[in-house]
């Protein structure tokens, strides 16, 4: 028998457990730089978003001496048709795009996840009519679907624009939720589970969920990649009419208002946005690294 | 190949293989020493973290990284030094003189690829001239096992049963001609009946193709049923070695003794049979010093925390426990001879 | 205590473009689970022993027959009241590997279904966490060590014993183990046998086995019933050590026969039975006469167009399935020690 063991401290209860996760993320993440580095990333970003505006002056202010300037001390990225520093562009129009990005993100996974979990777990005739639809709204190409859209309805704030794009997205996850839950059911914990007469709510969140998270939340982090070119395209073709500053407004008037395509002047003020979307999603993909880790036990505690 | 060549014979010496693991290089097996006799089947019986697998596969050089052959040799007649062997060479061997049923064969074949393509591919990768030769065999060997050749290699994985798939996975390490054959864990997942076909198919190929035989298993009964001689591996070790039915009728060892003692037996008392305290060690907690098994062992002496137990040799069968050094050779005539420990022993 | 009369199931295999085949799993089948009793169900994979244990945990429903717990016909009630009723049997999974949510604590894996028990009981919720320990001392784990690990750090066999301590929150009454220990280490193998037997008489809870491994059926209880399934149908049901020392069919015998033997220590039954391999039709079997006869070596003409049905003979303590039922001796027989 297990007379070997070695008697440990007492079991904590929730609280303990918890706390192990955090300490076993910490593990995870400090396992590579590179994951730190797309933390720190994100983190940057975020703090944009949610910051960015009180660092500037409402409106910003307009050097007209320098327009189209070119990168200097005051200006690193130079400044914009107006004058206007781009730096403090890209920084006070980050929480427009970010926060579109975290809407689209939480309803592609809620509903995707939210589906794709019922779907698989009840089968039979919710899953097919479920899943038809899915595979419908999956055929329906997002971007003209948006282009009409915005002909009738005026996607006037960020969480408006992020319903859209959530609403489109979640297709996908759906899918792939359902699958791994019809092969996670099959397991023997959730077949035990409910053997004991467990409620389908424990089962479908405490059992099932939770061997999904590592792929909920990659799925999420992606979903933000998505969101993020979306508007940013969507703006930058000009389909959207804009009532504040965003990266996709930046990028459209370097092009067709500055020519940043011909001219090198504009080149800082288009490259700048750019260069902001390609750090956001570096960090995504290097954090997106950790998720099996740290959402795997085992893989945690090692 | 040259069928007048006799089967070769297999001699592993120290043989150590680590693991390398976030706590740094851990022993899966270490300081084997273990001979195969031309033209015999040898089993080697152990539980799981024995490192029973890891010398099966160290008999090809086939061990995965993290996992590397840290020491030791496995001379392989007419082959040579089996661990100094790389790349081309080693792929050539592998097939050619080593066949190896893999744990699982059950699984381990091309779903897409009917079973006479995958012999196709097999002759391919290792030159074969004749394929239609090599198919003919195939057939011959799987008429022998007692199928329907033809049917068997026009099938795909799905169509045949788990003992159909595990006699395929014979045909395939025999069908190049090899002469030393490893089978790892060759019945686990089958049924009693089924396990009792396969058992007496490797017995009899084995005698009527002249090979040596190598079995993995973690089953006493299947060793008691096809082995010559018998190596108990206990924590990477050879805990004991002898021919099969010396060693199942007086097990030196204390670990044989606990092992067979906990087999659940169709007859006899069963107050008289008892699980093995603890548990087998897994790679993590393999005591580095002294004796793996001291942590479940009913004889268990201070000198067991410190010193490697010497093999104790008496006759064609030996044991690697301290407490043997004293009352050994009470059994048999001759007395207990105390091998020399090698340099990986006390390293 | 639970009782099956007729049970028949019959999987639909999708057969590619042709369409669908019928399995029959089990053809009527008829168990007695007595209080605090200990019954096996013997056979192959694929003989529908597994499937038949799902049917007594409530994990699957039968085509036809009855399923009785505690006299109350499972067929009279609805799917929602039977639930009581089945949590009184709790199945005890063949991997402990995959029965344990490797992303939940022990602790976790423990509370949930003790915090349903507790609300069903009218317990308070601190009652849980000293039961639990309870729990873990009775199948012989340290609860501290245990409680806050997570499966993949506990061994198998650990693992199939936390399986048990988890089967027994909700006070069942009978624990069907199907290949409890066929994946756990063999020197610890009896530990876990040697647990079942010790809450059978314990607890009182009775113990349905299933394997395909004769020998350790015996250890759950020397006083127990074995049933040998073939294809779906029991072919010999008796007291465990009658089935064992004196098996009257065929087909036992040659399960039996094919069970290693431990040279040196033991030597082969000297009526051994063979299987012939068979050769019948596409489906192996006649569709009229006795499902073994392709195989048996004793098959008679009778056996091609009849098929048997379980009764008893005369002197034989067990009930058998054979037109030519005969006692042989084939089990392997200890060597006398010196």
């Amino acid at each position: 028998m297990s007379s070997t063991i070695v008697p440990e401290a007492e079991a904590g209860g929730a609280a303990a457990v918890r706390r192990n996760f955090w300490r076993g993320v910490w593990r995870v993440m400090r396992r590579k730089p590179s994951r730190m580095a797309g933390a720190v990333i994100l983190a940057v970003f975020a703090f944009m978003g949610i910051f960015g505006l009180m660092l500037y002056p409402d409106p910003l202010p307009r050097d007209t001496s320098a327009l189209y300037a070119s990168p200097s001390l005051r200006h690193p990225f130079g400044t914009d048709f107006e004058g206007t520093d781009v730096l403090a562009l890209v920084v006070t129009g980050s929480r427009y795009v970010l926060l579109t990005a975290v809407v689209t993100a939480v309803i592609t996974v809620v509903v995707g996840a939210g589906v794709g979990l019922f779907a698989g777990f009840r089968r039979g005739r919710w899953d097919t009519v479920l899943m038809r639809f899915t595979d419908m709204k999956l055929t329906i190409p997002g971007l003209p679907l948006l282009l009409v859209l915005s002909t009738v309805w005026k996607f006037t704030g960020a969480v408006e624009m992020g319903l859209v794009l959530g609403l489109l997205g979640w297709g996908g996850i759906a899918r792939a939720v359902r699958s791994q839950t019809l092969s996670l059911r099959e397991r023997g914990f959730i077949e035990a589970a409910r053997g004991l007469g467990l409620s389908t709510t424990h089962i479908v969140g405490r059992e099932l969920l939770p061997g999904m998270a590592p792929y909920i939340a990659m799925n999420a982090l992606i979903a933000v990649t998505g969101a993020v070119y979306a508007q940013v395209g969507l703006f930058f073709l000009g389909v959207l009419p804009f009532e504040s500053n965003n990266w996709g407004v930046m990028l459209n008037f370097a092009v067709f208002g500055g020519g940043a395509l011909t001219t090198t002047a504009a080149l800082p003020y288009l490259l700048a946005p750019l260069l902001a979307i390609l750090l956001l999603t570096l960090g995504i993909v290097l954090v997106v690294d950790a998720m099996d880790e740290i959402f795997n036990p085992r893989l945690r505690e090692e | 190949m040259a069928p007048e060549q006799g089967p070769p014979g297999v001699r592993i010496r120290g043989l150590t293989v680590v693991y390398r693991t976030a706590a740094g290089e851990l022993p899966a097996v270490s300081g084997v020493d273990l001979d195969l006799a031309p033209g015999t089947i040898t089993g080697v019986v152990g539980e799981s973290g024995s490192g029973k697998s890891t010398l099966a596969l160290s008999l090809l050089n086939a061990v995965q990284p993290p996992g590397r052959i840290a020491a030791g040799s496995v001379e392989i007649d007419g082959l040579g030094d089996v661990v100094a062997l790389g790349g081309e060479g080693l792929r050539r061997a592998r097939g050619r003189h080593v066949g190896y049923v893999f744990q699982a064969a059950q699984n381990s074949l091309n779903p897409l690829k009917t079973v006479g393509k995958q012999v196709l591919d097999l002759g391919r990768s290792h030159g074969v001239e004749n394929p239609r030769g090599l198919l003919a065999d195939a057939r011959d060997l799987l008429g022998r096992m007692g199928l329907d050749g033809a049917r068997v290699l026009d099938s795909y994985q799905h169509e045949l049963s788990g003992g159909m798939r595990q006699r395929v996975g014979i045909m395939l390490a025999l069908v190049l001609n090899a002469r030393l054959v490893v089978l790892d864990e060759p019945t686990t997942a089958l049924d009693m009946i089924t396990q009792a076909t396969i058992l007496r198919i490797v017995r009899e190929v084995h005698a009527e193709r002249g090979l040596t035989t190598l079995v993995i298993t973690h089953d006493l009964g299947v060793v008691a049923e096809v082995a010559d001689r018998l190596a108990v591996m206990y924590g990477g070790r050879v805990a004991e070695q002898g021919p099969t039915r010396e060693v199942l009728a007086g097990p030196r060892h204390p670990y044989t003794r606990g092992l067979l003692g906990a087999v659940p037996r169709l007859v006899g008392d069963i107050g008289e049979a008892h699980a093995l305290p603890g548990r087998p060690p897994t790679l993590a907690d393999i005591p580095a010093d002294g004796c793996v098994f001291r942590g479940r062992c009913p004889l268990r002496m201070d000198v067991c925390e410190t010193g490697r137990p010497p093999v104790v040799v008496s006759g064609s069968r030996s044991a690697a426990c301290h407490a043997l050094r004293d009352d050994d050779g009470h059994d048999d005539g001759d007395g207990p001879v105390v091998a020399a420990a090698t340099g990986e022993e006390q390293a | 205590m639970i009782n099956g009369t007729g049970i028949t199931k019959t999987f639909r295999q999708r057969g590619g473009v042709l369409g669908a085949r019928e399995v029959p799993a089990l053809r009527g089948v008829d168990f007695a689970v007595p209080k605090g009793g200990a019954v096996s169900f013997i056979g192959e994979s694929g003989c529908g022993k597994t499937t038949l244990g799902r049917i007594v945990a409530g994990l699957e429903t039968c085509d036809s027959g009855e399923i009785v717990i505690d006299d109350v016909a499972m067929s009279s009630l609805s799917h929602r009241r039977r639930q009581p009723y089945f949590r009184r049997v709790q199945l005890i999974h063949q991997d402990p590997y995959s029965a344990l949510n490797p992303t939940r604590t022990i602790h976790q894996a423990l509370a949930a279904p003790l915090a349903l028990r507790a609300r069903q009981t009218g317990r308070p919720r601190s009652w849980a966490d000293g039961r639990a320990r309870e729990l873990l001392g009775l199948v012989g784990l340290d609860p501290g060590y245990v409680l806050p690990r997570y499966p993949h750090q506990l061994s198998g066999g650990m693992r199939q014993r936390v399986v048990i301590a988890r089967a027994l929150t909700v006070d069942p009454e009978v624990l069907v183990a199907d290949e409890a220990v066929s994946m756990i280490d063999v020197s610890l193998r009896l530990g876990i046998l040697a647990l079942l037997k010790d809450l059978r008489e314990r607890l009182g809870v009775s113990v349905l086995f299933i394997t395909h491994d004769v020998a350790t059926a015996r250890y759950i209880g020397t006083d127990g019933e074995l049933y040998v399934i073939y294809r779906g149908q029991v072919v010999e049901r008796g007291p465990v050590e009658t089935v064992i020392s004196a098996p009257v069919h065929p087909y036992t015998q040659a399960l039996l026969s094919a069970i290693p033997v431990l040279h040196g220590l033991e030597s082969p039954g000297d009526q051994r039975v063979v299987p012939v391999e068979a050769s019948v039709g596409a489906s192996g079997e006649y569709s009229d006469g006795c499902l073994f006869a392709p195989r048996c070596p004793f098959r008679t003409e009778r056996c091609e167009r009849e098929r048997p049905a379980l009764s008893r003979n005369g002197d034989m303590p067990q009930e058998h399935a054979c037109f030519h039922p005969e006692r042989r001796s084939v089990v392997a027989v200890p060597v006398s020690r010196r």
